[in-house]
């Protein structure tokens, strides 16, 4: 089933708090939910969809589907695969209204690991059952060692360099300048970056994204509910989702699942990279955007570093303006799971509504796609296009 | 000393997986193979996840891979870097490379296995290199070179009388309670004496409270351990250990009071580090009982102990000293008299050399950093925060006369170490971690120009050479000088009283890595251009000449 115009983004939320030492998870949960509704001038009764991940409090959506008071629900999705899980979930909500399962899809992120102290764990994700854990149980469970060793072998195979990797990191910083809510609103030099302290090398403190609390949300509606609407329609026009693992021991770390996520949303979209004028990329770390660059079809894989060199990233400046809220790396990484904010900022940008300091003129295509778990081990790439109308 | 905080967490057996735990207990890697496709997978499950087959055997794979990629974790207890190994066999998996020159590794190295201890006894997959093995080999053949001394009299010990309640007196005291030696701590002032008694009792408190002896093992400690203003009560001790303040005299007085109370069969051991043993034993009537036990603080800790040999010292003294240290656990080395003996003899060529980087440009965190990359546990400036150096090394200048204006300024600005909360850098409250401190950058800059020297870059390959090259380059002298026997007894003296790593050898070992030739190379291009302290020992010029190393090569 071609997912190709069966739904429009109708309304977007993401929540100002960076550190929610006054807020449950429920009441963010609950609070991004009214935002969006709201931006999309619908109310809680028009949702008969709704699509959360494992940091939503309780069972399976049931327990959050109360707290906010969804009473007509129909359809239900948990789908959990990390950062990516709400790229996963705007591609099932558009399956399910094409199926007729929903008309309105809601789908709400939130969580609060900073003020819970409880570090880079996922809310909501058992460890103790998983049965590869045992036999790496010397490996310190940090995800940043994963994606350095990412960094190193990319560095090995194709003379990618420290220097390239802080150029995504000064690209988005240059744009979180513009951004009131961001944590990191400092424009940083690339000597910056690499004069900052080595966390996993070949990764230095500013290659790491932020940690954060808060979430967001996304109303997803069927065409004919989108046209009612007054707000400037966002049409999804493709989307695709991958899965990569280990496969018993057969790791290569040079590509991700973006390599199959990213040609089943192009094909269904029917559009070229060459077509999209704005992309926000998952930013766990730098070199998480460069693969992805790669392995989406933006540039060679390999290239990916010359290709982020020199400002080329950078809104106004590059060919390929990407983050321009400053994305996980400068603004904010809610419950260490990027994938929603990432949607958000694509959204903006197709609307015109992102700062003006960085809105991309020509704001027709645009692309969000993110990559959940860990690059360097099992993971799940999520990409959607969306269209402006 | 391992502690159990250092064990990694138990790993989750879950069932089918046991034979693979069974074999890691034995240091052997087991992969699961599938007789269908013929193929390994890691980790094991009871079907292949390559083919789908429901039934897949255990196999023995080689231990051997190389290196697929890597990163560097800071702060660990001990060298690791998170790594995706691919082994022979073809798997590549997540693991981690210990226990070896993490910071001189590169894609495509080779790796081994090493098994790592977790909480519950399981052994925990893990690699090293082949050449930290080698070290680890090495460093093995150098403690049994050490031999075995006839442990009779030894055995035979009941009573330690150990004469000064300072620190390192009160700390020798605890390692011979540990070893169920009777103990009569003296000093002739009843205040320092009731405070080195507090302290030993509150360690061993700790020692309870901590579960590392019993409330009955505790009781019994403590009923070994008297004390006594009175010389005259080191008349029942078989071995008497001095550790007063480093005067002469002083000590010569004290060993000339011994010598008129001791047993006849005493042993008469001083814990300097400094003084002229054979000077101390001419004191005595007997100076074939007389020899240097150099401890190293704390001495209940530290595992080394330099048996230091005057001119008159006995045969059977040496080999008594020998098994009682082994008794105590520690790692005798026998030494002759020197100034510094050999441990510190090199720490002092390398402090030197720091403190002159420091002159020309280079700054405490740097050598700090170039001294923890090459694998030691600690910089040379945070040992010496740690250690109180600043001020011995301000009271041992003005003894000697001469002048060090960057170690006076920060003498006189109290700038005496960790314990003081600054030194050559600052500490927050109950903390450890050394932080930059500008006052001293500005210190170290104003010496620069009070010695008319420019500062420059100094690139971390000059600073490693200039700070470890002369150690080898001294170690060299003390073979050649006959104060150690072998090259690989200064290697253990690092290892067991400085931290140098057992994945690294030692300063002699790491001297043959590098290969003779290439350290007489370098020292003589450092002499060319900083003079005549790094002229390369004779012994290495010859070495250089015939192929061979200092240490023996292993079978």
């Amino acid at each position: 089933m071609s997912l190709h115009a069966k739904a429009y983004i109708a309304g977007i939320y993401e929540h100002p708090v960076r550190r929610a030492d006054t807020l449950s998870t429920a009441q963010l949960h609950a609070q991004v939910a009214l935002g969006a509704l709201q931006d999309a001038g619908l109310t809680l009764d028009d949702v008969d969809g709704y699509f959360c991940g494992a940091d939503a409090p309780g069972l399976g959506g049931l327990t959050m589907a109360e707290y906010i008071g969804l009473n007509r629900l129909r359809h239900v999705d948990t789908t959990e695969s990390g950062g990516s899980a709400y790229l996963l979930h705007l591609s099932h909500a558009a399956q399910a209204i094409a199926a007729g399962h929903c008309n309105v899809a809601l789908v709400t992120m939130a969580d609060r690991p900073l003020a819970a102290a409880s570090g880079t764990r996922l809310a909501g994700v058992d460890r103790s059952t998983m049965p590869n854990l045992p036999f790496q149980v010397a490996v310190p469970p940090m995800p940043m060692y994963g994606y350095a060793m990412v960094a190193r072998r990319h560095m090995h195979e194709f003379g990618t360099t420290s220097e390239q990797l802080a150029w995504v990191r000064v690209a988005a910083s240059h744009h979180a300048q513009y951004n009131p809510h961001a944590v990191h609103r400092q424009v940083v030099s690339l000597q910056e970056v690499l004069a900052s302290p080595m966390v996993a090398d070949p990764l230095h403190r500013l290659d790491c994204c932020v940690m954060t609390d808060g979430g967001g949300a996304v109303v997803l509606v069927r065409p004919e509910i989108a046209k009612r609407l007054s707000r400037p329609r966002v049409k999804l026009l493709g989307a695709g989702e991958a899965i990569k693992h280990p496969d018993a021991g057969r790791i290569d770390l040079t590509w991700s699942a973006g390599v199959h996520s990213g040609a089943k949303a192009f094909a269904e979209a029917g559009v070229t990279p060459q077509d999209i004028r704005y992309v926000s990329l998952y930013d766990s770390f730098t070199i998480t955007v460069i693969v992805q660059l790669e392995d989406l079809g933006f540039c060679a894989k390999g290239e990916g570093g010359r290709f982020v060199a020199d400002g080329n990233l950078i809104s106004g400046v590059g060919k390929l303006p990407f983050n321009t809220d400053g994305g996980g790396l400068c603004n904010n990484h809610p419950g260490n799971k990027g994938g929603m904010t990432k949607i958000l900022e694509a959204v903006r940008q197709c609307r015109g509504e992102a700062h003006p300091a960085v809105q991309v003129a020509d704001h027709s295509l645009v692309l969000a796609h993110g990559t959940g778990g860990s690059l360097a081990g099992a993971h799940a790439a999520g990409t959607v296009i969306l269209e402006a109308e | 000393m391992s502690s159990a905080k250092h064990l990694l967490p138990a790993p989750v057996v879950f069932p089918g997986d046991e034979p693979f735990w069974q074999a890691a207990a034995q240091g052997r890697l087991l992969l699961k193979h599938c007789p269908a496709c013929d193929r390994s997978h890691f980790y094991p499950r009871a079907h292949c996840p390559l083919c789908g087959h429901p039934d897949t055997h255990w196999r023995e794979a080689s231990g051997r891979g190389k290196v697929y990629s890597y990163t560097l974790m800071g702060r660990a207890a001990r060298p690791t870097a998170p790594a995706i190994v691919e082994l022979e066999e073809g798997p590549r998996l997540s693991t981690v490379v210990v226990d070896a020159d993490v910071h001189a590794l590169a894609i495509d190295d080779p790796v081994t296995l090493r098994f790592l201890p977790t909480e519950q006894g399981l052994q925990a997959l893990a690699f090293t290199t082949p050449a930290a093995d080698h070290a680890r080999r090495y460093t093995q053949a150098a403690l049994s070179e050490l031999g075995q001394a006839p442990s009779g009299r030894a055995q035979a010990m009941q009573e330690a009388a150990v004469i000064g309640a300072g620190n390192m007196g009160t700390g020798i005291a605890q390692a011979f309670l540990s070893a169920g030696l009777r103990v009569l701590l003296i000093d002739s002032s009843a205040t320092s004496l009731a405070a080195g008694l507090e302290r030993i009792e509150q360690a061993l408190h700790k020692d309870l409270e901590r579960g590392r002896l019993d409330a009955s093992a505790h009781a019994a400690r403590r009923a070994l351990l008297r004390t006594s203003t009175s010389l005259a009560d080191v008349a029942n001790a078989d071995v008497i250990v001095e550790a007063v303040f480093e005067d002469m005299t002083l000590k010569q007085q004290l060993f000339a009071a011994i010598d008129a109370v001791a047993a006849p069969h005493a042993l008469l051991a001083t814990n300097t580090s400094t003084l002229d043993v054979g000077a101390i034993a001419a004191a005595t009537s007997r100076p074939g009982s007389v020899l240097g036990l150099h401890f190293f603080n704390p001495a209940h800790v530290m595992r080394l102990i330099e048996v230091v040999r005057a001119p008159h010292t006995s045969p059977e003294a040496i080999l008594l000293a020998q098994a009682l240290a082994q008794r105590l656990g520690k790692v005798a080395v026998v030494v002759g008299i020197c100034d510094g003996f050999v441990g510190n003899r090199l720490m002092i060529r390398r402090e030197r050399e720091a403190a002159r980087l420091l002159l020309e440009g280079a700054w405490p965190q740097h050598i700090d950093r170039v001294l923890r990359a090459f694998g030691l546990p600690m910089g040379t400036f945070e040992l010496q925060d740690m250690a109180g150096g600043i001020a011995l090394t301000y009271h041992a200048r003005k003894r000697s006369g001469q002048s060090d204006w960057l170690i006076e300024q920060l003498f006189e600005r109290g700038r005496t170490g960790l314990r003081a909360g600054k030194g050559y850098y600052r500490y927050e409250a109950g903390k450890r971690t050394p932080i930059v401190d500008p006052e001293v950058s500005d210190l170290i800059e104003q010496a620069s120009r009070a010695a008319g020297i420019e500062r420059r870059h100094i690139d971390d390959a000059e600073i490693r050479d200039r700070l470890i090259l002369p150690m080898v380059n001294e170690g060299a002298k003390l073979i050649e000088e006959g104060i150690v026997e072998r090259a690989s007894d200064i290697d253990l003296v690092w290892q067991f009283g400085y931290g140098w790593p057992d994945w690294k050898g030692g300063p002699m070992y790491h001297a043959d890595r590098l290969g003779i030739a290439s350290v007489v190379e370098r020292l003589n291009a450092l002499r060319d251009a900083h003079g005549e302290r790094f002229e390369p020992a004779s012994l290495l010029v010859r070495l250089a000449q015939t192929q061979h190393g200092l240490t023996p090569a292993l079978p």
